[in-house]
């Protein structure tokens, strides 16, 4: 049966892969592929795999970020319609007081971001354990630290959005420590609030950056991200890659591994949920940029550790404080970069130690800045 | 000279091909600078247009800047104090055992957050900054004194003005 030289002939086994013909999905996936020649894409993504092993499970996590993230984007959207960044402290009173499901919404923004941002650090620190940043894949370890830097900029920048309390002054200490930095220090901390201090227009350069710059930024670094893990496939931990090959087993990736996560996505969406209805997000009153800060100011759970720090180097030491807290994260960049070994050597073994010291130390300032 | 080259080139000869590919090289190189020159020039206004205007004197007005939020009456006795503004920014006013008229910015010297006035002493309650009556960081985090202000009342309202000489305190 010669088809019009208009269409492109379906692969052979695009043929055998897909639904029969007859049926309503085969008619117009072959419509759909006589138009447009995409199979061998397809093809390859069909071959993609999850390998498996003991450790498997932590392979969820990126998707499960994708999940909060989409749950942020589309609370965000409804979000924008009450929003006003004239009148933001009345805005989102009228949101949570007056709007239908108003408060629940807020809510739900509130915890998603937060389990977005759990979510985000152990992907990081279980891709970082199982040294899936090693060469070829520096670039899939950059565009995720760049992801993290991007959700806790959204973090930062929604934080001030209420123009209560508690959000006025988490800016203006951000924005203080910001200003401390030596050289461009200054420049940079005048040029995002938009003055000397944090007033109304601070919160229309943080609002722009909210809901238009970073979202932009986000959806690309994403992009360029699953890009990277399609095109070089999921890293092998040492321990499965030194496996006979018989003795490897491996999960089809969007057949399998996929649809089992589904569970655990609706399990995750229903936890947020129930986060929202018993521990709805509060408003405080509106910024007073005169009064006093009020008592027990803290800063969000992610927030505590470099909060802690900067109570702990008093003085003319903070410096110190905030030069170990840039290290740090200056180092996170340049892991791959470090420990490159396959198998890891005495290098990916410090490494682990140096991960593991990290952690370590980023859950005990988090305790102890709660605590104290 | 270009038509002969493109003759040349079209002709398939290997030295017209280089030739054209040198051209070619030469007109990209020249419009990618082009775009780049543009791509900053048009820069320049973007950034100006982000960039916060200078800030006024606070004190612009006869050298003084009326006080917000704070009454004669709040601190009319030892004692009393209170956290008020002045041309946008927090100041604390409270009066001494002494009977003084005392003024601070209220921005903490550590994170910038406005301190509070507690009788014996000004402590900070986003990391625990503590300052005595003269704003001289006595515990914690600050790292330097508190700016004081000149405090005054004329005609039942309040004033700040800057001090000439932060040493008289």
């Amino acid at each position: 049966m010669s088809m019009d030289q208009r269409f492109v002939p379906i692969p052979s086994d695009a043929e055998d892969a897909l639904p029969p013909a007859r049926s309503t999905a085969g008619a117009a996936l072959r419509a759909a592929l006589r138009r447009f020649p995409i199979w061998p894409v397809i093809a390859f993504l069909r071959g993609k795999r999850v390998p498996q092993h003991r450790a498997t499970a932590w392979y969820a996590m990126g998707g499960l970020a994708l999940v909060f993230l989409a749950i942020q984007i589309a609370t965000g959207i409804l979000l924008m319609v009450y929003y006003r960044p004239s009148q933001p402290w009345a805005s989102v009173q009228r949101i949570v007081n007056e709007v239908p499901y108003g408060a629940f919404i807020r809510s739900v923004h509130h915890w998603s971001a937060n389990l977005m941002a759990l979510t985000l650090f152990a992907h990081m620190f279980s891709t970082f354990f199982m040294k899936a940043y090693r060469p070829p894949r520096e670039l899939t370890w950059l565009t995720g630290c760049a992801l993290l830097g991007v959700t806790l900029l959204f973090a930062f920048s929604g934080y001030l959005l209420p123009w209560d309390d508690l959000s006025f002054f988490a800016t203006r200490v951000s924005l203080t420590e910001i200003e401390k930095g030596p050289g461009l220090g200054p420049w940079l901390a005048d040029l995002v609030r938009g003055g000397p201090d944090v007033t109304i227009d601070t919160i229309g350069r943080f609002y722009v950056l909210h809901v238009t710059v970073l979202p932009l930024a986000v959806l690309a670094i994403i992009g360029a991200h699953l890009l990277c893990i399609q095109l070089q496939g999921v890293s092998e931990p040492d321990r499965f890659a030194a496996l006979p090959e018989r003795e490897k087993k491996y999960r089809a990736f969007f057949g399998d591994f996929m649809i089992a996560e589904i569970p655990i996505w609706l399990a995750a969406s229903a936890l947020v949920v129930a986060l929202a209805a018993a521990v709805p997000r509060g408003l405080a009153p509106e910024a007073d940029p005169f009064a006093a800060a009020p008592a027990g100011i803290k800063p969000e759970w992610y927030f505590l550790a470099p909060y802690q720090m900067l109570k702990l180097f008093p003085g003319h030491l903070e410096l110190i404080g905030l030069g170990l807290m840039n290290g740090a994260m200056l180092g996170a960049l340049a892991v791959p970069f470090i420990d490159r070994a396959v198998p890891a050597g005495a290098r990916g073994r410090i490494m682990t130690a140096l991960g593991a010291a990290g952690l370590a130390g980023f859950v005990v300032l988090t305790v102890w800045g709660r605590l104290s | 000279m270009s038509e002969t080259r493109d003759t040349e080139s079209s002709a398939g000869g290997p030295g017209g091909a280089a030739d054209a590919r040198r051209g070619r090289r030469r007109f990209l190189a020249l419009m990618g600078g082009l775009s780049a020159c543009w791509t900053g020039a048009s820069l320049y206004p973007a950034y100006r247009f982000l960039s916060p205007q200078a800030a006024p004197d606070p004190f612009a007005e006869n050298g003084r800047a009326a006080v917000e939020k704070v009454t004669p009456a709040d601190v009319a006795r030892p004692g009393m104090g209170k956290n008020g503004g002045y041309a946008g920014r927090g100041v604390i006013i409270f009066r001494t055992q002494a009977g003084k008229l005392r003024a601070f910015d209220s921005k903490c010297t550590h994170a910038g957050c406005n301190v509070e006035f507690q009788g014996e002493r000004l402590f900070c309650n986003c990391h625990g900054g503590v300052y005595d009556l003269d704003g001289t960081n006595i515990a914690g985090p600050p790292p330097r004194p508190l700016t004081e202000l000149e405090a005054f009342e004329q005609d039942g309202l309040l004033y700040v003005a800057r001090i000439a000489d932060p040493a008289k305190g």
